[in-house]
């Protein structure tokens, strides 16, 4: 509530006040008595003195009072400041011909956004059909250009949006769909408002508000003396409260200054300070502020105040789009939200709508006809419950930790920002049920095991879906941000790395020795790593070590490079990897988040330019100034021929390594890049995929970090498929760098072959590092021995 | 039916008027130099030197219509709209070669330096690595190294430069 309490000073005035009534009364009580003694007569001119005194005083003051409350009431109406929640919304679906998207797909983002099933020309409805989705979106004030609400036909085939078109059938190129509001950034605790701006309330509503509670408004001066007749006539006719008579200005002051008790005094108050703040404002900002103020209701402990905060809660709409019923309803709540409530007391609701449009039919806001029409109309409520659940709590805990490195906390609190971010409801919603999915189907007891799934758009960095639980809905710990777990092979690649940025050392066909190995510790027993399958598979191609992620050749060619140049690497690419100790870490015996993770991957998904990744693109403030923004950012990786190499080897991980199950559980495999990490004892499961669209982390394991029988490959990586398959995806269209050429190799041996022989493989090489041996299937004869290309 | 066969003539010549408006206002205005906007100063040459092999993307309408947009914000000089609009389009199409380098020469304008010249360096990347866009892609890394008084890389950046020009292949 936004009652300001009165100051100390204001409670001794009012015991004055209170005071200046007793000169009146008390003497009637006692009437002079001639027949007393002299002490008698003497105590008599005392209290007759100091009674005469009182008044004196009581008269004195009243001037001062009335003065300090006029004072006041200017003072606190130019300096309120409603706290209002600081909004966060989803990245706007933009809509265009050729963009693939399910129609299905598009029907969840059309509902986070509070559209509904109905009739698309009443603004917040949609229509489906077989291929087409017919949408009537509201207006949005997108901080570089408002957008007023508009009707949209979307034609699809098969997974692809055909074209669009407006009502009157025009095609269209481009619609940006309003956001969805994802919930509050640090919800402030009892109050909830949308500020509104008097223009953007719809002209019904403001003047309906007024035929119904203030017909004089425009003419009177803060009091209605014939509208206060008129009340005490009515409620002395019918005995009892039936009217109140208080004019919009004095509603106004009371809820925003005064406490809600009756009182002569209170009411004495209202009526200065009423009359104070009509002398000192326009009609206009007090009318903004009553529409803003107004109790409309409680959303739990939450107080709605209103008609911009009402009208979403009730109606999932911005105020600027409810149809003339829904304005009736809620203008009708102003008289008792909770006896008129929609939900708790619909009949009662229904019938004092029905008495406002009557009112509006009478003062001529709506025609006979229409009236008629909108009375048949139900109450249409579509009220989410989805805000209380506080879905998407993951990803806005990394919204506000994003805002905190820029912002304090009380900047972000109550100031009514608005947060423009990065997710995709859809892919939020395909990662959420991916992953309590499949990890159904993959534990061994019930509920045995969590999970983390985070979703990023390569090039931009941007995150697009974030899962911490595989209970979505529930707050708490937040594992993709908060879970720091060994990683296991997911680090082998960065290793690997390493080596091919130094292309007069390594290629992708360097033999290397996975054979049993033994590293001294310094004050510890020697370290021999072995292989996940107990065996040494010898002499291995470098691109098939990684794939199959053996171990020990790993460990092998780290040894080679050292330990501190992959932890360089590691910050380089945005990773703090702590203290580099033991060289275990070449097994991914180091601990990072799921996020750290993805931000590891993004360069390579994104073809050697790495940006960190973020959440946010915008912050505007409640006046829709923009104070913040979060631009693309690219930095490119010296070692862009390494990375193209390591990509090509990671497909050749998908194809015929560690996650060749991959393919089969995809509807589709456009060219998925990926990695399987499984640690010590199967604590923890990773599954690192990639394409041009997407690039996606999957964590899964036990909280207690006990042996979960997880692997990479049997538990993450089905995670990964089954999120996968529910996102659009495209053509994988890798451009290869200039600085690659292409050979034809006798594969797995380093030498070089031609592309009739039985093993070739084309493998890329950055320029001088091929070999040169010839395979013994060589012909010298034939044309092409080199193959030299950048698309392939 | 209809509306199939007309779509792609559509898009084309919306590449063209797209390609016919960068070059208009390279040769509307031939301002001297020293006087032109950085960007411009990236554009008109390769705009004039357009002779050799020219490999231009067909658009997306969206995108057609945010880069227009882009294109009208910037000459405005309102490059944090001009930025706004670009972005939206790389979302639709982020690996675009046309829009990246349209966005380093934003980054230019703005002075980001080493912003400019890791897009035009993506745009290279995915780009057709001939033609105009490849002059514009050196020119603005040479541009910007320059800033960034990197003057031996600006000097191969600008050698680079020499090798987009590629005569067209000879048909018969």
């Amino acid at each position: 509530m936004d009652v300001i309490r009165l100051a100390p000073e204001t409670i001794r005035t009012r015991r004055a006040l209170d005071g200046w009534n007793e000169p009146r009364i008390i003497p009637l009580a006692h009437p002079p008595d001639r027949g007393a003694g002299t002490l008698l007569c003497v105590l008599r001119r005392l209290l007759f003195h100091s009674l005469l005194f009182l008044l004196g005083l009581g008269l004195g003051l009243l001037g001062p009072w009335v003065w300090w409350l006029d004072r006041e009431a200017g003072r606190r109406f130019a300096d309120r400041q409603w706290t209002q929640d600081s909004r966060v919304y989803a990245r706007p679906l933009e809509l265009y011909a050729g963009q693939a998207l399910d129609l299905a797909d598009l029907v969840v983002e059309l509902e986070h956004i509070g559209l509904r099933s109905g009739d698309p020309t009443r603004p917040g409805r949609f229509a489906r059909s077989a291929r087409r989705v017919e949408l009537h979106a509201p207006a949005f004030p997108f901080p570089d250009q408002p957008q007023a609400a508009q009707r949209v036909r979307v034609d699809f085939e098969g997974d692809r949006v055909q074209g669009l078109s407006d009502a009157a059938g025009r095609s269209l190129s481009l619609v940006r769909l309003p956001p969805a509001e994802l919930g509050e950034l640090l919800p402030t605790g009892s109050d909830e408002r949308s500020l509104v701006r008097l223009a953007d309330f719809p002209p019904l509503l403001v003047t309906g508000i007024q035929a119904v509670e203030d017909r004089q408004f425009r003419h009177h001066h803060g009091v209605d003396p014939r509208g206060l007749l008129r009340a005490a006539w009515a409620n002395l006719r019918r005995g009892g409260v039936v009217q109140g008579g208080s004019t919009i200005t004095q509603q106004l002051v009371k809820n925003l200054f005064l406490s809600p008790e009756r009182s002569l005094v209170r009411k004495f108050n209202e009526a200065v300070m009423a009359i104070s703040l009509e002398r000192r404002f326009s009609k206009g900002e007090i009318l903004e502020a009553y529409l803003n103020e107004v109790y409309l209701g409680q959303d739990g402990a939450q107080a709605i105040h209103g008609f911009g905060r009402a009208s979403e809660y009730y109606f999932g709409l911005p105020v600027q789009s409810l149809a003339p019923e829904q304005i009736a309803l809620l203008v009708g709540m102003v008289r008792g939200a909770s006896w008129y409530h929609p939900v708790r007391n619909p009949e009662r609701a229904m019938t004092r709508r029905n008495q406002v449009l009557a009112q509006f039919r009478d003062t001529g806001l709506i025609s006979p006809t229409e009236h008629d029409r909108l009375r048949e109309r139900g109450l249409e409520l579509s009220r989410s419950d989805q805000r209380r659940q506080r879905p998407n709590a993951a990803f806005l805990e990394l919204v506000a930790r994003q805002l905190r490195q820029d912002y304090h906390d009380e900047d972000l609190r109550g100031t009514g920002l608005k947060i423009f971010t990065t997710l995709s409801p859809s892919a939020q919603r395909a990662a959420e049920r991916g992953l309590a999915d499949a990890l159904r189907r993959h534990e061994r007891q019930p509920g045995e095991l969590q999970g983390a799934v985070i979703l990023v758009e390569p090039s931009s960095g941007e995150v697009r879906a974030l899962v911490g639980d595989r209970q979505a809905e529930r707050r708490g710990f937040n594992r993709a941000l908060d879970a720091r777990r060994s990683i296991g092979s997911v680090i082998k690649p960065f290793v690997y790395l390493q080596a091919l940025a130094q292309p007069e050392r390594y290629s992708l066909v360097t033999p290397l020795m996975d054979a049993p190995i033994e590293v001294p510790i310094e004050g510890d027993e020697p370290w021999r790593p072995s292989n996940y399958d107990g065996t040494s598979h010898g002499e291995v191609a470098l691109m098939d070590a990684l794939a199959h992620s053996y171990n020990q050749a790993t460990v092998g060619l780290g040894m080679e490079l050292g330990l501190p140049g992959l932890f360089r690497l590691l910050e380089q690419l945005g990773v703090d990897p702590g203290p580099a100790r033991h060289p275990s870490a070449f097994l991914g015996a180091l601990s990072l988040t799921p996020l750290q993770v993805a931000q590891l991957y993004q360069p390579l998904a994104a073809e050697g330019y790495s940006t960190p990744l973020r959440s946010i693109t915008q912050v505007v403030d409640a006046e829709g100034r923009e104070i913040g923004r979060y631009p693309m950012r690219l930095r490119p990786i010296r070692e862009d021929g390494a990375l193209a190499l390591l990509d090509f080897a990671l497909r050749h991980a998908v194809t015929d390594g560690t996650a060749r199950s991959l393919p089969a559980l995809l509807h589709d495999d456009p060219g998925v890049r990926g990695k399987t990490g499984t640690t010590n004892d199967r604590r923890d499961a990773w599954f690192v995929g990639y394409t041009r669209d997407w690039l996606g982390v999957v964590w899964t394991g036990r909280d207690d970090n006990a042996p979960a029988g997880v692997t990479g490959a049997a538990t993450a990586l089905p995670v990964w498929a089954e999120v996968f398959n529910a996102l659009p995806s495209r053509q994988l269209n890798r451009q290869w760098p200039e600085s690659l050429e292409w050979f034809w190799i006798d594969w797995p041996t380093a030498r070089l072959a031609n592309e009739q022989c039985p093993n070739a493989r084309a493998i890329p090489f950055i320029a001088g590092s091929n070999p040169t041996e010839l395979s013994d299937c060589f012909e010298p004869a034939s044309t092409s021995r080199r193959r030299r290309g950048r698309n392939r | 039916m209809n509306r199939k066969s007309i779509q792609p003539i559509l898009r084309f010549s919306l590449a063209i008027g797209l390609v016919a408006l960068i070059s208009a206002c390279a040769t509307q205005a031939p301002a001297p130099t020293e006087n032109r906007s950085l960007a411009e100063q990236v554009r008109a040459p390769a705009a004039e030197e357009r002779s050799g092999l020219q490999v231009y993307p067909l658009r997306n309408p969206a995108v057609t219509e945010l880069t227009e947009a882009a294109l009208a914000a910037e000459q405005a000089g309102d490059l944090d709209q001009a930025t706004l609009l670009l972005e939206r389009a790389l979302r639709i199409q982020p690996r675009d070669p046309e829009l990246l380098q349209h966005m380093a020469e934003i980054r230019l304008e703005r002075g980001e330096w080493e912003q400019a010249e890791s897009f035009a360096g993506r745009s290279f990347d995915v780009g057709p690595r001939v033609g105009e866009i490849c002059q514009r892609n050196w020119r603005t890394m040479a541009l910007a190294r320059e800033r960034l008084s990197r003057y031996d890389e600006a000097a191969d950046a600008r050698e680079r430069l020499q090798a987009c020009q590629i005569e067209p292949p000879t048909r018969l």
